[in-house]
């Protein structure tokens, strides 16, 4: 008799339980696809904007696009984001797998400073720079050439991919390079033949990151480029926004998905790099 | 004469600065010297235009800031979107890597949704969301009247009061994704024996995440509170396109006050004192940042 009332408490209890447990699940979802849907619509609102004739009408054309492709010469804009993205990353990668190689694995007298700026890099905001970059790349007459932005976008990178850099060599064991040595190599060859090939990982996550990081560049693109010709694609679209284009919103937006597009296309490809080097970024000091 | 070790030691330095040097020099011609530069540009009065700097003025560009209006106005700004937006940023993007670390249909895919808005350009993100606040054919308050709630349409932007505000709301629109992915990375890290400890103790969910989970996470939680201030302390590009920091300075934070002196008002000696003051700020709280790295790395070690 008691076995049976205490079972059906049991039960009771049960019930209780598994009803909570569905009102946490449906309010776990609630929140889940609240946020899914505040993070995806301004991206749909701007592809809807995109597709509309006039700002009342929804035409489901793509009457704004080729418009777009003239009205901010994004073909041109195209070639100067990636040409200055691309040469800036080839640089910052190069230059910061060798000093991670440095600072991680050879014990050289001065290393804790040269550490230290590339600590300060790190955090530093670039405006401190750009009164200083700015005047001297008008002295040596380089504003509006792709060096007014690829200089400084590999200067402030390389701080990031050298960190990452670091740590990745530093992780790396002892034994390979010993071995290596044994075999008569020398610092250069331990480097290249060695260690090199084994950092794939943190060249993509350094690649990848930086490569976004200067397609999206605003201030400096802003500041050291104001010929149309040579600006960057954010710059250009920005520069639309003071045009006779002002207020034009399919064709600002259409602007924008073409702008995005090869963003999200790298982001998706290579979102694990992408996580990866901003969560080392902030978690392996 | 030197000893063998002494060459070995020598050559082993000489290596070391052939790998490091020409990062070094890199970093010394756009990074160490743009800060000295900068310094010392902030002792000096200078337009810009001249070849040659001003008069060397000592503390008065700082002086001048310190009795400017438009300054305290930038860095009580410069405050409250910090104060505002990473609270927000932390707790919302706890709240769902908290959802997201459990075992949950399309859970990958609901990481990668929520992280678009990160990668997304801000040039982007507040063109969109300028339409978005536009007053009158702009989605809110298109929304706001479909759903009869005409009464609360707003100049969003065009009005002092609500346009840091609205400024802030798309500033954590855009970051909460990337606490997310920090705060994701350090729940999958946690000691999963103390967890299961616990588990099995009898706590349940609510128990597990306020007792447990919450303190282990309190390092990685202010390491992500203090990267949300640094980024808030350096906005730029999210006030310059969407308000200028108008109407009236209500949105002037010190970037966009710096670019202003510098590129509009041709003041480089004032510019360089405000950027010589913001570096200050976030070189403070990246100070902060290394004590709370040393103390997490000492209790895990504990």
């Amino acid at each position: 008799m008691s076995t049976v009332v205490a079972s059906a408490a049991v039960a009771r209890r049960q019930q209780r339980l598994d009803r909570g447990a569905r009102v946490g699940r449906a309010g776990m979802w609630v929140v889940l696809l609240g946020a899914l849907l505040l993070s995806v619509a301004p991206g749909l609102y701007m592809l809807c904007l995109s597709f509309m004739d006039n700002p009342q009408l929804f035409a489901g054309r793509l009457v704004p696009y080729p418009r777009a492709w003239v009205a901010s010469n994004i073909g041109r804009l195209y070639w100067n984001s990636v040409y200055v993205s691309t040469a800036s990353m080839v640089a910052t990668v190069a230059l910061s797998a060798l000093a991670g190689y440095g600072l991680g694995r050879i014990r050289f007298a001065g290393r804790g400073v040269v550490y230290g700026i590339v600590l300060i890099g790190l955090t530093i905001p670039l405006q401190i720079a750009l009164i200083p970059l700015f005047m001297n790349l008008r002295t040596l007459g380089l504003l509006n050439t792709p060096f007014a932005l690829i200089g400084p976008y590999t200067g402030f990178g390389l701080a990031f991919g050298t960190f990452i850099m670091k740590g990745f060599f530093e992780g790396l064991p002892r034994e390979l390079e010993e071995a290596a040595r044994l075999d008569g190599a020398g610092e250069l060859g331990i480097f290249a033949r060695v260690m090199l090939p084994l950092t794939r990982p943190a060249v993509a996550t350094v690649a990848i990151f930086l490569f976004l990081q200067n397609w999206n560049e605003f201030l400096f693109a802003l500041t050291f480029i104001t010929e149309g010709r040579m600006r960057t694609l954010p710059t250009g679209i920005y520069a639309l926004l003071s045009s006779e284009f002002y207020g034009n919103y399919p064709i600002l937006a259409a602007s924008l998905v073409l702008f995005s597009v090869p963003v999200l296309v790298l982001y998706f490809v290579f979102q694990q790099q992408f996580v990866e080097g901003i969560t080392a970024g902030a978690l392996k000091h | 004469m030197l000893s063998i070790a002494a060459r070995r030691s020598w050559r082993r330095h000489a290596a070391g600065y052939a790998f490091v040097g020409p990062a070094l020099v890199v970093l010394a011609a756009f990074l160490v010297y743009p800060i000295g530069y900068s310094v010392w540009l902030s002792f000096h009065e200078w337009d810009g235009y001249t070849p040659r700097w001003g008069p060397f003025v000592g503390l008065e560009n700082y002086r001048a800031l310190a009795g400017d209006e438009v300054f305290w106005r930038a860095t009580l700004n410069s405050i409250v979107f910090v104060a505002v937006r990473t609270p927000l940023e932390v707790g919302l993007g706890f709240l769902l890597a908290l959802l997201l670390n459990r075992r949950l249909v399309a859970r990958s895919l609901l990481r990668t949704l929520f992280f678009v808005p990160v990668v997304m350009s801000l040039i982007v993100v507040t063109i969109i969301f300028q339409r978005v606040f536009e007053p009158n054919t702009g989605l809110l308050n298109t929304f706001l009247r479909a759903v009869g709630l005409g009464a609360f349409t707003h100049p969003w932007l065009g009005d002092p009061a609500t346009a840091l505000p609205a400024v802030i709301a798309v500033s954590v629109w855009k970051n909460v994704g990337f606490s997310l992915v920090i705060l994701l990375a350090g729940l999958q890290s946690l000691p999963q024996d103390v967890v299961e400890a616990a588990r099995v103790d009898g706590a349940n969910a609510w128990q597990l995440t306020l007792r447990v989970i919450t303190p282990l996470m309190r390092p990685i939680l202010a390491l992500t509170a203090l990267l949300s201030i640094i980024g808030g302390l350096k906005v730029f590009d999210l006030v310059f396109i969407m308000t200028r920091g108008g109407p009236t300075y209500s949105t002037e934070v010190l970037a966009t006050m710096l670019y202003r002196e510098a590129f509009e008002l041709n003041h480089m000696g004032i510019a360089s004192a405000v950027a010589v003051i913001l570096v200050a700020l976030v070189l403070s709280i990246a100070r902060v940042q290394t004590f709370v790295l040393d103390e997490s790395r000492a209790g895990g070690k504990a």
